[in-house]
């Protein structure tokens, strides 16, 4: 396994090396041909669960930008995420407005509703900024909740699907193509971030704020930049949920359960690790449908399993093959050194 | 050796994915989404599962089996619409039941048109359901737009016109709280006394009383879910107000925590409901006792009748239906259920009135029940009592 591991990531180096976008292309035409796979060898169910775990992958790499990256911990991202899919799913109800249009401006406005959400950050740290994360998140919530302009109890309905020409993305199939395009933007995106000196200054923001500002990092507005680029990626996450076969939102969908699981599968793929959060995304989406038939026992299950890896694997899975990766490498270079010697 | 053995692995692997959605001919695949978060929900969950064990135990549906596959969608529409995305895809299933609650059924209603799968509805009230025009879904409970008729109606000519309303934010209470508004204005031209729209779960509604209070209305309509509604009624009599302003519940007043929790607040509480647990009718004593017995329910409330009246048209559908069920007919099956279910005329079960649906996709059609019981709380607690007040059937069109 960690030789297949170690393969995969030196395959991946040396294809950077030709061009640092051919991975990513490579990894594109392996994805697209996957619900055909998916629908012919198990069922197209499967293709709608791929459809999830791409949003989710989504969210996850959005939330570790302010969580892992920049080290803010935040309990509020669910409410961007509904901002992002009420807006969108209004602004193409109410305004006739398409896809193309109302997401950008879903984003837009989930844009600023980061700079609220993180506003508190600038004063509060650790615990306290998590209680003020969540108040506002879940207001969020129960402002959809109680607000019919905003979709109340019914719901927001009948919104219609991205339309590309004569192509609908009405169906799981179709949806995938999209959805995917847009997740594998979103890891790659988050990767140039965590590559520039945007990226280099949030780290810094993590592992040290007073360091940080003695360097000259202006500490406030990295961290309002980090909930802003988080709060875009859940926008477009909230959008596409939205637009999403059969075109329904309901305030229920963006409640603290929501916003749990989330963490789960950042935690659980390893926080700061963005290969994690998509490995956290999918896993949990997985086992969540494969346990459905102990729907008793789902939350009791998921709830130990979040204070064991906190506990056991702090780093999550991404941390795990990351240092199995570099133990490999080590023991590889001591061994060269050793036959060289001799 | 180590390849060999991780194709082996690789095979297996595969065929069991295949195993787990292989079809077998001769089953009738029903699937279930429900609410299983609730106390209540897992125990009529749990009667639809016993209810179709004992139909196989007598022989199935014409020497075929029912194979049930039952599943939690936490009253949230993503889970539920998963759900019906693999029980339509991945477990084939011929018909699909659920949800209980609105919000659920509604997006599932898209998914079942869509894979062209009939859809039985067991306890989702709101109107919008059957408006969207379907023609693979049925609703056996009374629609809102009924509920909100007969509750007008009686409160109109029975208790007064000036009414408060406290709304809860769940679908249902708030179409129960917006459709007796609309019906008290169309029916008696007034408009509310107060209104306030609270939180699904609110704990404290006494500032919101204490102004009803000095209102001086004849009634109050709490719109809410079980545990929210009992707490409103305490805190209605802590408010200072007595048992002459007469106290409205929503649907969801007939479901036992409200009793319970509310003991002695519950008293004089009128709602109306698709099945009244002191109905007198053989049935209803046999159904009663059955609950009773099987879940330790004390009264059983109109989600467990509907659920059970759903089970026994279900049967009927299936049993009149021409089904092939030989592994390429399932589309054919599905249409032939569909059909089925549109064939039931005057289905007298546990319900407050017989139950009919019909071809054409339109709510006249696809709400089966149009007759409300309007039933009268007479003791709270445990072992709470109720009686029945007045029985109401609307025109089909009714609110339309």
């Amino acid at each position: 396994m960690i030789e297949l591991l170690s393969r995969i990531n030196n395959s991946i180096s040396a294809l950077t090396r030709v061009h640092r976008l051919l991975p990513w292309l490579l990894a594109y035409l392996v994805l697209l041909p996957l619900p055909k796979f998916l629908e012919f060898s198990i069922s197209d169910y499967y293709i709608d669960l791929a459809n999830r775990a791409c949003l989710f992958i989504l969210l996850c790499v959005g939330l570790n930008i302010v969580k892992g990256f920049c080290g803010q911990v935040t309990v509020g991202h669910i409410g961007l995420y509904a901002i992002g899919a009420v807006s969108s799913a209004l602004l193409s109800l109410n305004y006739g407005m398409s896809f193309w249009v109302s997401a950008p401006l879903a984003m837009l406005i989930t844009g600023f509703a980061g700079i609220i959400v993180g506003l508190p950050s600038v004063r509060l740290e650790g615990a306290y900024l998590a209680l003020a994360t969540l108040g506002l998140g879940e207001s969020v919530r129960i402002m959809i909740a109680v607000t019919p302009a905003l979709g109340s109890s019914t719901g927001i309905m009948l919104i219609p699907a991205p339309v590309i020409g004569d192509f609908v993305f009405d169906s799981f199939e179709r949806y995938y193509y999209l959805v995917m395009t847009v997740a594998l933007l979103g890891i790659y995106l988050s990767f140039a971030i965590l590559r520039s000196a945007t990226g280099r200054a949030f780290q810094a923001i993590r592992e040290d704020p007073i360091a940080a500002s003695v360097v000259g990092i202006n500490v406030n507005m990295y961290k309002l930049l980090a909930f802003v680029i988080s709060a875009l990626y859940a926008g477009l996450g909230g959008a596409l949920f939205a637009h999403m076969p059969p075109g329904y939102i309901h305030h229920n969908n963006f409640t603290i359960i929501e916003m749990i699981t989330l963490l789960l599968m950042v935690v659980l793929g390893g926080i700061g690790n963005i290969w994690g959060g998509v490995i956290g995304a999918i896993v949990v989406t997985v086992i969540y449908d494969q346990t459905k038939d102990y729907y008793f026992y789902q939350p009791l299950i998921f709830g130990i399993s979040m204070v064991l890896l906190v506990v056991f694997m702090p780093r999550g899975i991404g941390g795990l093959i990351e240092r199995m990766i570099v133990k490999k490498k080590f023991i590889k270079k001591h061994e060269d050194k050793e036959i060289g010697i001799a | 050796m180590f390849k060999t053995s991780k194709i082996c692995l690789g095979a297996v692997a595969l065929s069991f994915m295949f195993v787990s959605t292989v079809v077998y001919a001769g089953e009738i695949r029903i699937g279930i989404t429900m609410r299983m978060v609730s106390e209540n929900g897992q125990k009529y969950g749990r009667m639809m599962m016993d209810e179709i064990d004992i139909i196989n135990k007598a022989g199935g549906i014409n020497g075929n089996k029912i194979v049930a596959t039952l599943m939690n969608d936490e009253c949230k529409s993503d889970k539920g619409v998963a759900n019906a995305n693999k029980l339509i895809s991945q477990k084939k299933i011929h018909l699909l039941i659920g949800s209980t609650c609105s919000s659920v059924s509604l997006p599932i209603v898209a998914v079942t048109a869509k894979a062209k799968v009939p859809q039985i509805i067991p306890h989702s009230t709101n109107a919008k359901i059957t408006k969207l025009g379907s023609a693979w879904v049925f609703r056996v409970p009374v629609s809102g737009r009924f509920y909100a008729g007969v509750n007008a109606k009686y409160v109109g000519e029975n208790i007064g016109k000036r009414i408060a309303y406290i709304c809860a934010a769940d679908a249902a209470s708030q179409n129960d709280c917006n459709a007796m508004q609309v019906q008290m204005r169309s029916q008696h031209d007034v408009e509310p006394a107060y209104v306030a729209q609270v939180q699904e779960k609110e704990v404290d509604f006494r500032t919101h009383m204490h102004k009803i209070k000095s209102n001086n209305v004849d009634g109050i309509m709490i719109a809410a879910l079980a545990e929210t509604m009992a707490r409103a009624l305490i805190q209605s009599y802590e408010a200072g107000m007595d048992e002459s302003v007469r106290r409205i519940g929503s649907s969801s007043a007939s479901n036992a925590p409200v009793p319970k929790i509310a003991g002695d607040a519950v008293k004089n509480v009128f709602f109306a409901a698709a099945y009244a647990a002191a109905d007198k009718r053989p049935i209803a004593r046999l159904f009663n006792e059955m609950v009773r017995e099987r879940y330790g329910i004390h009264a059983p409330d109109h989600d467990f009748s509907q659920a059970y009246d759903l089970i026994r048209i279900v049967e009927i559908a299936l049993n009149n239906a021409n089904l092939k069920l030989d592994g390429y007919s399932l589309a054919d099956d599905r249409v032939a259920i569909r059909n089925a279910i549109a064939g039931i005329r005057n289905y007298q079960g546990l319900a407050s009135g017989p139950i009919s649906f019909c071809r054409d996709p339109s709510p006249v059609c696809r709400d089966g029940n149009r007759t409300a019981v309007l039933i009268g709380y007479t003791k709270g607690g445990e072992q709470f009592e109720t009686e029945v007040l007045a029985r109401v059937t609307m025109p089909m069109d009714f609110g339309l």
